[in-house]
């Protein structure tokens, strides 16, 4: 009984199937949205879908110069590394893989899709991937270390006050409890330098302007994708939508959780719901409307701006936690 | 009827990619101007793809300069299939003015098929516009390699 | 906010009517005086050729048949070569090229571009030369 729940988990609910439809969904309205504050009509919702089926319809080309199997494993790679992360992402409350430390099993999960993307660069033979990569090894430079430091003071301020050891916790499914006995951390002062750090932190990991010199378009050729097509392709471009929905979801398993808005609810159907319109509008906020009045930044730039804004404000929420109780 | 699905999303997203063989840039300009607010081909749901691998679509400006014919010819070979070849403007159907010059080559169908041309000096976008939604018209008729 | 010049531009265009002009749905006039695809009326042509020695890429071209009233002239007008400079139009002393305001012309047969009209010239007829009175008889 157990296995066929887990094997519900790891293939529908939140596993394969629902990441598919509603990273997807979540890619359409990106693009919808920054079309509109363009004064454009864009696409339809449902753009990448076809985008999608139609890569899949689509003759694949394998280069001479390429190392064949990792040029056609890298992309399954990150897509799984991407699907098990949802599994270990509550959900208002309602978890799936109970573990005491999923704070750090998260974070080295989350290197698995850009060392995917860096594989299936090198793997290409070709001197553009080669630029690319390094410029993606670069950006994951930078934006680690912010991450680390806020998820650091996530888990000192949850850990505080539930007496930890170390006055530190890394489990999400506590982090949830908190959140439901003490109302949302964002509401809390000490946590809005972190939740604006963490805003600033998910462009760069999903590789939207400003920050995507990896995947530059007309620079580079499209940097480490460049000898990719078919369903390839799609599969890549698949693992960069789930992507987007899985930082979304931690943004708001970290900073607007509990269950369901202190009133307790448990029912699983209503808190996805809730889930997905938060995910929408920090989405929205943070991808969106970024991408929509500003250009890309040069990678230095990336490394100096990731290494002084982002972290200064983390350290700033991290000293908070211990020395006040707000 | 996962074909149907396949051959739907065909139509509905077309991806194109510039070649320029030596224009004179008044082609280019109309065509980078479909895609800002008051033309928007994205409704449409065609992307500007950035690398060859990527597109259907293979738009070719120009008339075929020596230089750049080896260069054109490798770059549509890249392209998997289906794809279609569309030619823009009056360069790459005759050479327009630089008929009989010693740099160039002649016009495009003499080195690969086209399927759709555009003409106009430079064309209308809203020309543009019809030439491409022929374009995706005989994208649809045409099969991929493994049959889907 | 200087660094973010468009953010309130961006905010306030969320809310407002998009700005594009919805192209195959809705119909589009190109101006007046567009130099567009060229109509050619064959009645008024008299065959001198002064368009073909005006068109820069040489897209005009003038065959002749004859036939028993004269000559049958075709004049070809590839449109696949042509500039839409409007000498020819210019040029015509009898009026008999017009570039139009139609600027739609997409075709998958090169060969469908070419506008051509033809005509028959009558051929003035010979006056009979006058005989040379012999000066020196024989």
């Amino acid at each position: 009984m157990d296995i066929l729940v887990y094997i519900f988990n790891i293939l529908i609910f939140p596993g394969f199937l629902f990441c598919f439809f509603f990273g997807l969904l979540l890619s359409g309205i990106d693009r919808k949205l920054v079309a509109r504050m363009q004064r454009r009509i864009g696409p339809p919702v449902f753009q990448p879908f076809y985008d999608f089926f139609k890569l899949i319809g689509k003759g694949h080309i394998i280069p001479r110069g390429a190392a064949k199997k990792t040029f056609m494993l890298a992309p399954i790679i990150g897509l799984l590394g991407v699907v098990i992360i949802s599994m270990f992402i509550p959900i208002f409350g309602y978890v799936f893989i109970p573990r005491t430390a999923d704070m750090i099993v998260i974070l080295y999960l989350l290197t698995v899709p850009a060392v995917a993307l860096i594989l299936g660069g090198s793997s290409s033979g070709s001197p553009y991937s080669g630029v690319g990569i390094s410029r993606e090894m670069v950006t994951m430079l930078s934006y680690e270390l912010p991450l680390v430091i806020i998820l650091l003071a996530v888990g000192s301020k949850v850990g505080h006050s539930l007496g930890e050891i170390g006055n530190v916790t890394f489990s999400l499914s506590k982090v949830a409890e908190y959140q439901s006995k003490n109302g949302m951390l964002i509401c809390s002062l000490s946590m809005i330098p972190a939740a604006i750090a963490f805003l600033l932190c998910i462009p760069a990991e999903v590789g939207t302007v400003p920050f995507d010199v990896a995947e530059a378009e007309t620079e580079i050729c499209e940097g480490p994708l460049v000898e990719y097509s078919g369903k390839y392709l799609a599969l890549y471009k698949l693992m960069s939508a789930i992507k987007m929905f899985i930082m979304g979801s931690l943004f708001v398993a970290l900073f607007f959780g509990g269950t369901g808005f202190g009133t307790g609810i448990k029912f699983l159907p209503l808190n996805t719901l809730l889930m997905m319109i938060l995910v929408i509008i920090t989405i929205s906020i943070s991808v969106s409307f970024l991408r929509a009045i500003v250009a890309r930044i040069k990678v230095e730039h990336t490394l100096k701006f990731f290494w002084t804004v982002p972290t200064a404000l983390a350290f700033v929420s991290l000293i908070l936690t211990y020395v006040t109780t707000l | 009827m996962f074909n149907r699905l396949i051959e739907k999303s065909r139509a509905k997203s077309p991806w194109i990619y510039h070649v320029n063989s030596g224009s004179c840039n008044g082609c280019d300009i109309e065509l980078v101007a479909l895609l800002g607010p008051r033309y928007d081909c994205e409704r449409l749901g065609i992307k500007l793809a950035g690398s060859p691998r990527h597109a259907d679509i293979v738009v070719v400006t120009g008339p075929i300069t020596s230089q750049s014919k080896d260069r054109v010819l490798r770059v549509l070979s890249q392209v998997p299939e289906p794809k279609v070849v569309v030619s823009l403007g009056s360069c790459p159907m005759s050479c327009n003015v630089f008929k009989g010059s010693y740099s160039v080559e002649g016009p495009l169908d003499k080195w690969t098929h086209v399927d759709v041309s555009v003409g106009g000096c430079a064309p209308k976008p809203e020309a543009i516009i019809d030439g491409l939604i022929k374009a995706i018209e005989i994208l649809k008729e045409k099969r991929g390699l493994n049959n889907v | 906010m200087s660094k973010f010049p468009f953010a309130g531009e961006a905010l306030k265009s969320l809310f407002k009517a998009p700005l594009t002009e919805k192209y195959p749905l809705t119909p589009k006039e190109s101006p007046e005086k567009y130099r567009g695809k060229i109509k050619f009326d064959a009645n008024a042509c008299i065959g001198c050729g002064l368009c073909i020695r005006v068109c820069s890429p040489n897209a005009i071209t003038k065959l002749v048949d004859t036939v028993e009233e004269g000559q049958n002239i075709t004049m070809k007008f590839d449109l696949g070569s042509c500039t839409f400079c409007g000498y020819c139009a210019d040029f015509c002393h009898q009026n008999a090229i017009e570039l139009t305001q139609e600027y739609s012309m997409v075709v998958t047969d090169k060969n469908d571009m070419i506008v051509s009209g033809s005509f028959i010239k009558k051929l003035p007829q010979k006056k009979p030369v006058p005989q040379k009175k012999a000066t020196e008889s024989k």
